[in-house]
């Protein structure tokens, strides 16, 4: 049997009578990693910052390790959070900023120091200062400061956001690495739904409040509980509040290209490429809706036909887990 | 010369142009020490031990002085600067510095002598059976009265000079000292102080040579023994015998060559590379 590491029950944060969490429950198992994914503004952050014990939740329970945490400061729990942007000591050298993660917690050994520096590639910049380094260095050395304290959990709020995409992108598949190579429970939120899917073994669409969906990429992508998680995914066409379409089943044409099946009238608002391909961004007139596709070949004029196949229409599955 | 050249020193012009003043005034302090006859004065003062004594006494107060403006500044900016960010609160805190040194040492007099209000206060409450029993804070040999004047009226200007500081600080760091493990005093020592720093270099600097110089005071408050530097330079320079007027030339230019010195030490403090690393520049 697999073993529980952290758990939340029923969680509700309520700030100024708005409520921002609302009775969140999740579990994550040991060496799993959940991304959690949702639009700015939706509450990621202080879902992170009750989990770390920087701020109190109005009601629910933590459990680690099956221990009650929920009233335990930030500096008692064993888990570390490295925040949007690095906050590296500016005073400090890269070694510095690493010892004292494991100073403070009481966790220093200079082998552990001396293999995170190995590990995230900075051995040759240890006595470097921050302003010295640039921005995918000092998010390592940030990482490897959180590593430091030895955490059982380590959360991650939107590490790469401040990274221009190149960047992003290669730190996004090292830290993937770095933590399943170390068996590493974690929580990594972003907006990014790639990343998400990149970082996370389970992904959670996380929207108003509450997990509207927590699954695998291919669950969610196949069988979406929600209007709010197919949107969010964006790759579906829906349709209504409870029916949608694979944007794959969605063929685009002059005229209606099947007999058994719905057409909808689109216009070509404009086409972009991605991965090589042409993308085709329609604006779907009967449904008021905008849908971005690809497409081969060319379109003879702005307006065209959006048709899905009958079978290819699917209910949203309303399964939250 | 590159300087010449880019005309960087145009800039450099009118507080150039200003110094030339307090320079001269040092440069003839200087020759009216020697007086033409070599380091004698310097020698006699350095044998003093009325000036000597001047000397302790005056590091000892100003020192003190300093050093409590500072720890008491700190203190309160720290615990109230999110109330400072109203301005009524902060010209509350800011009053002390609208009074001259002058009035406020008089108040002092007032407030903390023999036969201050605080004396009579506590005489008609009935905790001293005479008001004689007060202790001697003005005009006493600790230089109490002088350091109780000197920190009432610094403290604002160090509140003054960290609020914006303070006011800076990302909230964040604090937070990731917490997640490390670390406790109230980790965030003091890793967050607060290493931005602060700077900042409380040049106000010791500001605040320690404003005390250890300035004459109003120590005059008004102090006692005639020991006596502040800046009280005994004034009565040699107006005393009855003219041959005492280079010794307090000379103790003037002496104490003059300290800030100088411990203002050089302070700034080579502030450019090591780690504390120019700490204002995002590369060190």
């Amino acid at each position: 049997m697999t073993q529980k590491k952290l758990e939340m029950k029923n969680i509700t944060k309520t700030f100024h009578q708005d409520k921002i969490l609302s009775e969140l429950t999740f579990h994550l198992e040991k060496g799993e990693i959940m991304s959690i994914v949702g639009p700015s503004g939706s509450g990621k952050t202080t879902l992170l910052r009750i989990l770390a014990g920087l701020e109190k939740p109005s009601d629910g329970k933590i459990i680690m390790n099956g221990k009650d945490i929920t009233k335990q400061k930030a500096n008692r729990r064993s888990i570390s959070l490295v925040f949007q942007q690095p906050l590296l000591f500016p005073h400090m050298t890269v070694k510095e900023n690493i010892v004292y993660g494991a100073k403070v917690s009481k966790k220093y050994k200079e082998e552990k120091v001396d293999s995170l520096l190995e590990a995230i590639g900075m051995v040759r910049f240890q006595n470097h200062y921050p302003s010295e380094i640039s921005g995918g260095q000092q998010q390592r050395v940030a990482l490897a400061r959180a590593m430091a304290t030895e955490p059982e959990v380590i959360l991650f709020d939107e590490p790469f956001s401040s990274l221009d995409p190149s960047l992003r992108q290669d730190l996004r598949y090292w830290v993937r690495d770095f933590l399943s190579s170390r068996e590493t429970t974690a929580v990594f939120v972003t907006h990014d739904m790639e990343e998400a899917m990149i970082m996370g073994d389970q992904i959670a669409v996380f929207e108003d409040g509450n997990f509207q969906q927590i699954g695998t990429a291919e669950t969610l992508h196949k069988s979406p509980a929600n209007l709010r998680v197919a949107s969010f995914l964006g790759g579906h066409l829906i349709l209504n509040d409870h029916e949608f379409a694979p944007l794959h089943d969605v063929q685009v044409g002059t005229k209606k290209t099947v007999e058994d099946g719905v057409n909808f009238q689109a216009t070509v608002e404009h086409i972009t490429y991605q991965h090589g391909r042409p993308i085709a961004h329609l604006y779907v007139i009967d449904l008021k809706k905008k849908v971005s596709l690809p497409f081969d070949g060319t379109f003879p004029s702005r307006e065209v036909q959006v048709t899905i196949p009958t079978d290819s229409i699917r209910t949203f599955s309303g399964e939250t887990l | 010369m590159k300087l010449f050249k880019n005309k960087t020193f145009l800039l450099f012009l009118p507080a150039g142009a200003f110094l030339i003043i307090p320079f001269y005034g040092f440069l003839y302090a200087v020759i009216q020490s020697l007086g033409g006859e070599g380091f004698t004065h310097y020698h006699e003062i350095l044998n003093s031990e009325r000036f000597l004594s001047s000397v302790w006494f005056s590091i000892r107060t100003a020192g003190i002085a300093t050093i409590l403006s500072i720890i008491l500044g700190l203190g309160f900016t720290k615990w109230f600067y999110p109330l400072l960010t109203h301005t009524s609160h902060r010209v509350m805190v800011w009053i002390p510095m609208l009074f001259p040194h002058f009035v406020w040492g008089y108040m002092i007099i007032l407030l903390l002598s023999e036969t201050g209000w605080m004396a009579q206060a506590f005489t008609a409450a009935g905790w001293l059976e005479d008001r004689s029993n007060f202790p001697v804070w003005t005009r006493d040999p600790q230089g109490i009265g002088i350091i109780i004047t000197y920190v009432w009226k610094e403290v604002p200007l160090v509140i003054l000079l960290l609020f914006p500081v303070y006011a800076s600080i990302r909230p964040e760091y604090y937070a990731l000292v917490d997640s490390l493990g670390g406790n109230a005093w980790h965030r003091f020592t890793t967050v607060d102080l290493p931005n602060l720093l700077p900042v409380l270099v040049e106000s010791f600097l500001i605040i320690f040579s404003f005390t250890l110089a300035a004459y109003e005071v120590p005059a008004l408050i102090g006692t005639t023994f020991p006596e502040m530097i800046s009280v005994l330079g004034y009565e040699w320079f107006y005393g009855s015998s003219w041959d005492d007027r280079p010794l307090a030339f000379a103790a003037m230019v002496l104490t003059s060559l300290f800030l100088l010195i411990l203002t050089l030490v302070g700034y080579f403090i502030l450019s090591r590379p780690r504390w120019r690393a700490m204002r995002g520049n590369r060190p």
